[in-house]
C-alpha cells in the first residue's frame, strides 16, 4: 500500500517547485477526515507527459463532433482537422445517410499567406461550397490555435453566412487550444455555444410524452448510448435527444420540451444541465448506466422523480428480468476476476462510473483518477462556491441564461423537489472520492512518469486508461483496458454491457500470452546440479 | 454527388498531417533523444495518439502546454520548464524541441530559447538541443520528417576525420524497412550511420525492465562524425538540395552523395545493390542472390493475375514512388497516384515512370481522399494501396484496400510491414496479387454465370 512517505520518494525525483506542485494533486483517502481537497484544473506541468488535451479537442472532438447531421468545419492549418477525425468512436447512424457527415473532415487547410494576410475570406468561400454541396441544415466553425491569435473574426463570419443562408444554423466556437487548462475549457465553450444558438431553436412547444427526457454527456462510445436508449424505450422514457452521441441537430434544438435531463458525464456537459433548469426550469439527475447496480440505481432514480405507478412497475420488472438473465452470464468471468485489483484512470468521469463494475466483479481499484476534471467532480458540488477562479478559467466566458418567458415550465413543485433531493442526486453530483475506500490513491492529471512509479509500487492486475499509456503499461507487463475508446470494443453500458466488460476483462487477465513472459533461459538456474550425500539436516 | 459539385476550397478528407507531426519521428530514432514540441499541450498530444496508435508502442513525447497568458507575454518560460523536466524525468542526450502554429504566430525564438537555456544550465549540462521551427501551416507531416532530418544533420554534424562508414538517410519508412535495409547492408559487409533508425525504438521488444527511453536508435556521436562517412546513399529522390542532407554533406565536407529510390521493386533493389557492390569490397552474396531469384520467380509466377490490376496509390512521396515502380514491372496499371505533399519533383518522376502505360496515370499532388474516390470511379479502379485512411473508400464504394505506410490505424503490425528489399518487394507484391485474387474468387462463377448464359434476373434469382 502507498503512504507519504512513498509518495515523497516519487515525487522527490521532481524539480522542488514541481514537486509541491503535484503533491496537491495526489491523495490518500483518508475515511476519517470529513473532506479532503485536491488540486485540480489547473496548469499543467510543462515538460511532463501529460494525457491531457486541449479546448480543441474538448470542443470540436468531444461535444460538438458527435453530432451527426452537422458539418464540422474546422477552421484552421490541416493537422488539428485530421486528428480530431473519427477518433472518438462515437458511433452515429442515419435514416438519411447523406445526412450524416461522420466520416468527413473538413478543414480549411490555412497555409502561411492565409496566417499572415487572414483565414476569413477563405472560410467563407469554404461555407459557400459546404452549403451548396451537402446542404447541411447546421454547421459549426472551430477554431484551432493560429485562428485567435491572427485576429479572425469566425463569429462574424458565422453571422454572415447566416444573412447569406437563412435556412442555416451557423454557429461559431473560438477554442483555440491555448484556451484554458485541457479539453474542460472546451466543453465549456461548446456548452455555450449550443445553449445559445441551438437548443431551443426548433419550434417543438409540447411535450411529446409525459416521460421525455434528454440524455446529457453520453457520447455513444462502442454504443454505449444506443444501449441505454434501447432500456429507457423498452421501460417507457421517450428520449427527446442524446447530448451528443449519435446526437442530431433535428433533435437537439427541441431539447427545451423535455422533462427530465440525465446526467452521464458531469464534467463534459454540467453547463448545459445547469442553464436548461434555469431556462426552461428542467432539473436534471447523476445517472451512472456503467455497471448493473449503478444502473438499477439510476432506473430507480429516474422512476421516483416521475412517481409514476406504472414506470415504477416496468422499470422493477425490467431490472429483474435483465439481473436474471446477465447473472448467470457473469459467473465464470467473476470467478477469473476476484480478487485482483485496478487502476482507474480516466478522463472526467469515466474514472469513477467504472469503479462500480469493477466491483461487481471482485475488482478493487486502488487508485483513480481524471484527466481534466475539476475539484467538484472529486469533492462533490456543494464545494463550487469555494473554487477560486483562476486566470485560466476567467478566460473562459461564463454564459448566463434567464428563464425563458413563454417556455419555462415548472416540472417539479418545489416542495416536491426538496422532498426528492434527499433521496435521488437532483442537480447533484457527489464526486469520486466519496465512494473510494481507506487508503486508496486518487490523482489528478496523472502522468506517465507516476503511473510507472505507482505501478511498480502497487502492481495492479489490470490498467484501465488510454492509448497514450496503454502501451507503457503493457510493457510493463500488466494488462490494459482503454477507457476512451474500448479497445473497438463495447458497449459497456446497461446490463448488457457489463457482460461485455466483464468478458473483456477476464479475457485480458487470462490471456495465455502472459505465461510466456518470462522466457525459459530465465526460470531455470543457472548451475544445475544434483544431491549427492546429505551430509547434515542442520548445515 | 458528382465530380462537378465538389466543394474544392475545402480539404475534405486530407491525406495529410502537420509538419510536427513528421518530424518527431526522426528524433524517435536517435538514442536516447527525447522530444518536446512548444505550442499548445493538445499538439503533443494529439500527435502521440496517433502514432500510438499505428506503432502500438509508447510515444512519449513532451509539451510545454502554452496557455493563453502565454500567448500574450510569451512562451519562453514554458519551454525552459519543461526541458528542465524533461532533462530531469528522462536525462537524455539529445532533446529535439519542435514549433507549432501557435509558437510561430506568436514569434517564437526556439534557438535563442535553446541555446540560454543550456548557458542557464551551466558546465555540467551536456545534452544536445536540436530546434526546428515546424509550423503547422507551413507544410504536411513529410515536409516536417524532412525539415527535423536536416535540421539534426545540420546541427550536429562536425568536421571529422575520416573513417569507413556510410551515411544512410531514409524517409518515413517502417521499423521493419530499416531493419532489412540494416540487414542489406551488414550482408555486405559495409559499414554505416543510418538515420534515423527507428527499427528498434519504434517496434521495441518486450523486455524488462521497462526503459524510459527505449534501447535503440542512431548514435549521437555517429551523427556527428557522418562528415567523415566515405559516402552518402539518401533514399530520397525528390529532395530539394537545399532540404538535402545527403547534399549538405557533400558540398560542406565533400562525402560523395548516391541519391538513390527507395529499394522497392526489382530495379530499385539492383540499383541500390551496385551501388553498394562499389562501395564494399565484397561480391553480391549467395543469400541476396537466392532472395532476388526468389523474387523473380514470384513475379513470374503472379503476372498472370496483375494484369487485371487497376490500381489507386496514396502515400507519402518515396513510397508512393516506390509502389508504382513495383507496379509498374508487373504490369499492375498505376492509374491514379496521390499524395498530401506538394513535392514537385516526385510529379515528374511519376510522369517519366508511367509514361509508357496504355492508360495516362492520373497524378494528385496536394491531394485529399474525396478527389482521389472520384477519380477511383472515373477510372474503374480495383485496387487500392495506401495508409488506413482510405478505408473509407473501401467502405463507400467496395475498392479493397492494401495497407502501406503511416498511419494504419485499423489493423495491427503497422510498424511491421515490409515492403523494401527483393524480400519487402515480394511480400508486398504477395498482398497485392492475393488481394486482386480474392476479388476474383469472390465472384468469379457468378461473373461466368452471367456472361455466358446473359440472364442477370435469372442469376439474381438463383441465390
Amino acid at each position: 500500500m502507498i503512504n507519504n512517505r512513498i509518495l515523497d520518494e516519487i515525487l522527490g525525483q521532481y524539480p522542488v517547485k514541481v514537486k509541491k506542485n503535484r503533491k496537491k494533486h495526489i491523495v490518500i483517502k483518508d475515511a476519517d477526515m470529513d473532506r479532503q481537497e485536491i488540486d485540480a484544473n489547473t496548469r499543467t506541468i510543462p515538460g511532463v507527459i501529460t494525457n491531457r488535451g486541449c479546448a480543441y479537442a474538448g470542443c470540436k472532438g468531444v461535444v460538438l463532433g458527435p453530432l451527426k447531421d452537422v458539418v464540422h468545419i474546422v477552421h484552421g492549418p490541416v493537422g488539428c482537422g485530421y486528428y480530431a477525425w473519427l477518433t472518438r468512436r462515437n458511433k452515429a447512424k442515419s435514416e438519411d445517410p447523406t445526412k450524416n457527415y461522420m466520416t468527413y473532415c473538413f478543414s480549411t487547410d490555412m497555409q502561411e499567406s492565409d496566417i499572415v494576410f487572414g483565414g476569413e475570406k477563405k472560410l467563407t468561400r469554404m461555407i459557400d461550397e459546404v452549403v451548396e454541396v451537402f446542404k447541411p441544415e447546421a454547421v459549426t466553425i472551430s477554431a484551432t490555435c493560429p485562428v485567435g491569435l491572427i485576429g479572425d473574426d469566425i463569429g462574424q463570419v458565422a453571422k454572415n453566412a447566416h444573412a447569406k443562408y437563412p435556412e442555416v444554423n451557423f454557429t461559431a466556437y473560438s477554442c483555440e487550444g491555448y484556451k484554458g487548462v485541457s479539453q474542460s475549457a472546451g466543453h465549456h465553450i461548446a456548452n455555450n455555444g449550443l445553449m445559445q444558438h441551438v437548443i431551443g431553436q426548433g419550434n417543438m412547444e409540447e411535450v411529446p410524452s409525459s416521460f421525455t427526457l434528454n440524455i446529457l454527456g453520453e457520447y455513444n462510445i462502442g454504443g454505449d448510448g444506443w444501449e441505454i436508449k434501447q432500456m429507457l424505450e423498452e421501460i417507457g422514457y421517450h428520449i427527446q435527444t442524446v447530448m451528443t452521441g449519435d446526437g442530431s441537430y433535428e433533435e437537439l434544438k427541441n431539447a427545451h420540451v423535455s422533462n427530465l435531463n440525465l446526467v452521464q458525464c458531469h464534467r463534459s456537459i454540467n453547463y448545459i444541465a445547469d442553464m436548461l433548469e434555469i431556462k426552461y426550469g428542467t432539473p436534471w439527475l447523476k445517472v451512472n448506466f456503467i455497471g448493473i447496480d449503478s444502473t438499477i440505481k439510476s432506473l430507480r432514480d429516474m422512476a421516483l422523480y416521475f412517481s409514476d405507478q406504472g414506470l415504477m412497475e416496468r422499470t422493477e420488472a425490467y431490472i429483474m428480468r435483465e439481473l436474471q438473465k446477465v447473472e448467470t452470464l457473469l459467473e465464470p468471468y467473476k470467478r477469473i476476476c476476484e480478487g485482483k485489483t485496478a487502476f482507474c484512470f480516466v478522463g472526467g468521469s469515466r474514472g469513477h462510473h467504472y469503479q462500480g463494475l469493477y466491483k461487481e466483479l471482485g475488482i478493487d481499484t486502488i487508485l483513480a483518477g481524471y484527466e481534466f476534471a475539476h475539484r467538484d467532480d472529486y469533492e462533490g458540488r456543494e464545494i463550487i462556491d469555494s473554487i477560486k477562479l483562476d486566470a485560466d478559467s476567467q478566460n473562459i466566458p461564463n454564459l448566463t441564461v434567464e428563464p425563458d418567458v413563454n417556455r419555462y415550465r415548472v416540472k417539479v413543485s418545489p416542495e416536491k423537489m426538496e422532498e426528492l433531493k434527499e433521496k435521488i442526486p437532483l442537480n447533484y453530483y457527489e464526486g469520486m472520492m466519496r465512494s473510494m475506500h481507506e487508503g486508496s490513491i486518487i490523482v489528478d492529471d496523472l502522468n506517465h512518469y507516476e503511473t510507472e512509479e505507482l505501478i511498480r509500487i502497487l502492481k495492479p492486475d489490470i490498467f484501465s486508461s488510454g492509448i497514450k499509456d496503454k502501451y507503457v503499461v503493457q510493457k510493463m507487463g500488466i494488462p490494459t483496458k482503454q477507457l476512451h475508446n474500448y479497445d473497438y470494443s463495447g458497449p459497456y453500458a446497461g446490463f448488457g454491457g457489463a457482460v461485455n466488460f466483464a468478458r473483456d476483462i477476464a479475457m485480458s487477465l487470462a490471456s495465455p500470452t502472459w505465461n510466456y513472459t518470462v522466457p525459459p533461459w530465465h526460470s531455470k538456474p543457472l548451475l544445475e546440479g544434483k544431491i549427492l550425500e546429505r551430509v547434515s539436516d542442520n548445515a | 454527388m458528382t465530380k462537378q459539385n465538389r466543394v474544392r476550397n475545402v480539404t475534405e478528407n486530407p491525406c495529410n498531417m502537420c509538419m510536427p507531426m513528421g518530424a518527431i519521428v526522426p528524433f524517435k530514432g536517435i538514442e536516447n533523444a527525447m522530444i518536446i514540441i512548444h505550442g499548445s499541450q493538445g499538439c503533443a498530444t494529439y500527435m502521440r495518439r496517433h502514432m500510438a496508435e499505428h506503432f502500438n508502442e509508447p510515444i512519449d513525447v513532451a509539451s510545454s502546454s502554452i496557455t493563453e497568458q502565454g500567448t500574450i507575454y510569451g512562451g519562453e518560460n514554458n519551454l525552459k520548464k519543461g526541458l528542465e523536466n524533461v532533462m530531469q524525468l528522462y536525462k537524455p542526450e539529445l532533446v529535439g524541441i519542435l514549433s507549432t502554429c501557435l509558437a510561430e504566430t506568436i514569434g517564437e525564438d526556439l534557438g535563442r530559447t535553446a541555446s540560454s537555456f543550456t548557458r542557464e544550465q551551466g558546465e555540467g549540462f551536456t545534452a544536445r538541443l536540436v530546434p526546428v521551427s515546424t509550423p503547422g501551416y507551413g507544410g504536411g507531416h513529410y515536409e516536417g520528417y524532412i525539415q527535423a532530418l536536416y535540421s539534426i544533420v545540420v546541427q550536429l554534424s562536425q568536421k571529422t576525420e575520416k573513417h569507413d562508414r556510410i551515411n544512410v538517410f531514409v524517409p518515413h519508412i517502417s521499423p521493419a524497412d530499416i531493419r532489412e535495409i540494416k540487414r542489406i547492408l551488414e550482408l555486405m559487409e559495409i559499414k554505416y550511420t543510418l538515420l534515423p533508425d527507428i527499427s528498434e525504438t519504434l517496434d521495441s521488444p518486450y523486455i524488462q525492465p521497462y526503459r524510459r527511453i527505449p534501447a535503440g536508435g542512431t548514435p549521437l556521436q555517429e551523427i556527428e562524425a557522418m562528415p567523415g562517412a566515405r559516402a552518402t546513399i539518401e533514399f530520397m529522390t525528390m529532395l530539394e538540395d537545399e532540404l538535402s542532407p545527403g547534399k549538405y554533406l557533400e558540398s560542406e565536407f565533400g562525402v560523395p552523395l548516391y541519391r538513390l529510390p527507395l529499394p522497392m521493386g526489382i530495379e530499385a533493389c539492383d540499383e541500390l545493390l551496385r551501388v553498394l557492390k562499389k562501395l564494399s569490397s565484397k561480391a553480391v552474396p549467395e543469400v541476396i542472390k537466392k532472395e532476388r531469384g526468389r523474387l523473380l520467380d514470384a513475379m513470374v509466377d503472379s503476372h498472370k493475375y496483375n494484369g487485371a490490376g487497376r490500381a489507386a496509390v496514396f502515400a507519402e512521396p518515396e513510397v508512393l514512388y516506390g509502389v508504382t515502380r513495383i507496379m509498374a514491372e508487373n504490369g499492375i496499371l498505376p492509374a491514379v497516384l496521390a499524395t498530401g505533399s506538394k513535392s514537385p519533383a516526385l510529379k515528374k518522376l511519376l510522369q517519366s515512370l508511367t509514361a509508357d502505360c496504355d492508360e495516362k496515370a492520373i497524378i494528385l499532388l496536394d491531394s485529399d481522399f474525396v478527389s482521389i474516390q472520384d477519380h477511383c470511379a472515373n477510372r474503374k479502379i480495383n485496387l487500392a494501396v495506401g495508409n488506413s485512411d482510405g478505408r473509407f473508400i473501401s467502405e463507400q464504394v467496395g475498392i479493397p484496400l492494401v495497407r502501406i505506410g503511416f498511419p494504419i490505424h485499423d489493423r495491427i503490425g503497422g510498424q511491421r510491414i515490409l515492403s523494401v528489399g527483393y524480400n519487402g518487394t515480394m511480400m508486398l507484391m504477395d498482398r497485392i496479387t492475393n488481394t486482386l485474387l480474392a476479388e476474383k474468387l469472390s465472384s468469379y462463377r457468378q461473373d461466368m454465370y452471367q456472361s455466358l448464359y446473359k440472364y442477370p434476373s435469372a442469376a439474381a434469382n438463383d441465390h
